[in-house]
């Protein structure tokens, strides 16, 4: 996870799973102590994410305070459709391309 | 106000012998529902879903109607995503749902998880106020089945007299139904561990493509196979075996470990929207056609059955 240089949020490569989920975990949290209004995930490098990495993405979407979001930029089809099966009017959320 | 101690699920099984029946079963629960401003839901295979449907006339309004073949296929995902998503949409009042889960043409392999399913209607629900009525066609369904009904509802209505079941006794049906898989000829397989849960994946998906499937369906077997594998190696003693084979036109992909899987609704309890953990089996049971699951103080394996849609 590295952060992002000309937009406020952080940039994921790899899976995210079992293995790598600290680091996820990590970074959702400091997301969600940014003042940033909006914070940008850019994965396009993610190959794969599994339920519970999504699972930590809606809580921490689902704790925002009101007007914050988070954009997802091309994440993988897999965490949409996992997305849209446990969360799907999470209005904090908003996916961009892929 | 009922008394504390009346347990306010009902679960009838309706056997039934023809269309006349069937109706006489199931439509003036429908209408006695709405009547009361209760919710209602039919779930239950699409002929009989367009036999209802053309009998209730006006009434198809007010009620939400599911292809029990297409949302139940897999029956470990009728108690989370169809009897208590409706349940659950509703709360505060007492809700009404048909289901229908087992219909003649349910396969040998496929059975023992639709009783398996039936049996934990009881669990999943006590203490709710749902009334869930069960179809079973008395006279397509083998004897076994209707034996089995007697033991998976409290209350059987059969020739339109209701009377309690004296047979009721869901744990033993739970038990007894979980028997240990058959081996496939032949099948590929893996060994795995914590470091090499992403070649599990891999080689599920390579195996999977190999079999046949494509698209949207090798997603669906990554996140079968991320699951299965993880649980492995959180709960099942760290390590466990991935195979891979074709059965017919399906994919089937199957983990076994240590682990003693000794609850028997996991995967069958929605979390609530706000509780990070306890999603993994439930994708797993919303994504497969069928998974069959054989469970002991000698380990664990979970089978599931995934074909092309």
């Amino acid at each position: 996870m590295f952060p992002l240089t000309d937009r406020p949020g952080w940039q994921a490569a790899g899976e995210i799973s079992l293995l790598t989920r600290p680091a996820w975990e990590q970074t959702l949290a400091h997301l969600a102590r940014s003042d940033e209004e909006t914070c940008h995930l850019e994965l396009s490098a993610v190959t794969f994410v599994d339920v519970a990495g999504v699972s930590a993405l809606a809580m921490t979407a689902q704790g925002l305070p009101r007007g914050r979001r988070i954009v997802l930029e091309e994440p993988p089809t897999t965490l949409r459709r996992v997305l849209d099966m446990f969360w799907p009017d999470l209005l904090s959320v908003e996916v961009m391309g892929r | 106000m009922t008394a504390p101690s009346v347990e306010p699920f009902v679960h009838p099984a309706l056997f039934y012998r023809g269309e006349e029946e069937y109706l006489h079963g199931t439509v003036p629960f429908v209408r006695d529902g709405l009547k009361a401003g209760e919710p209602v839901a039919v779930a239950v295979p699409g002929p009989n879903l367009a036999v209802l449907k053309a009998a209730l006339g006006e009434d198809v309004a007010h009620v939400k109607f599911l292809d029990m073949t297409e949302a139940g296929r897999n029956p470990g995902r009728i108690i989370p995503r169809v009897l208590r998503a409706f349940a659950d949409a509703h709360r505060g009042t007492r809700v009404r749902i048909i289901g229908e889960p087992i219909w003649a043409g349910r396969s040998a392999v496929e059975y023992p998880a639709c009783v398996q399913h039936e049996a934990l209607i009881n669990p999943a629900f006590q203490g709710r106020e749902v009334t869930i009525l069960c179809p079973y066609d008395a006279d397509r369904l083998d004897e076994q089945v209707l034996t089995d009904a007697y033991a998976t509802h409290p209350l059987i209505i059969s020739g339109g007299r209701e009377q309690p079941s004296t047979a009721y006794a869901p744990e033993y049906v739970v038990a007894r139904y979980n028997q240990p898989l058959e081996q496939p000829a032949a099948a590929e397989e893996l060994t795995f561990h914590a470091d090499q849960l992403p070649n599990a994946r891999h080689f599920a998906v390579e195996q999977a493509a190999r079999f046949g499937l494509s698209g949207s369906r090798l997603e669906d077997v990554a996140l079968i196979a991320a699951e299965l594998t993880a649980n492995s190696v959180v709960h099942g003693g760290g390590s466990g075996v991935l195979r891979v084979w074709a059965d017919g036109r399906q994919v089937v992909c199957e983990v076994r470990d240590q682990g003693d899987l000794n609850d028997p609704l996991a995967g069958r309890r929605p979390p609530a929207r706000d509780k990070l953990g306890g999603r993994g089996l439930l994708l797993v049971h919303s994504l497969a056609d069928l998974v069959r699951i054989h469970t002991g103080p000698d380990g664990t394996a979970v089978r599931c059955y995934i074909g092309q849609h």
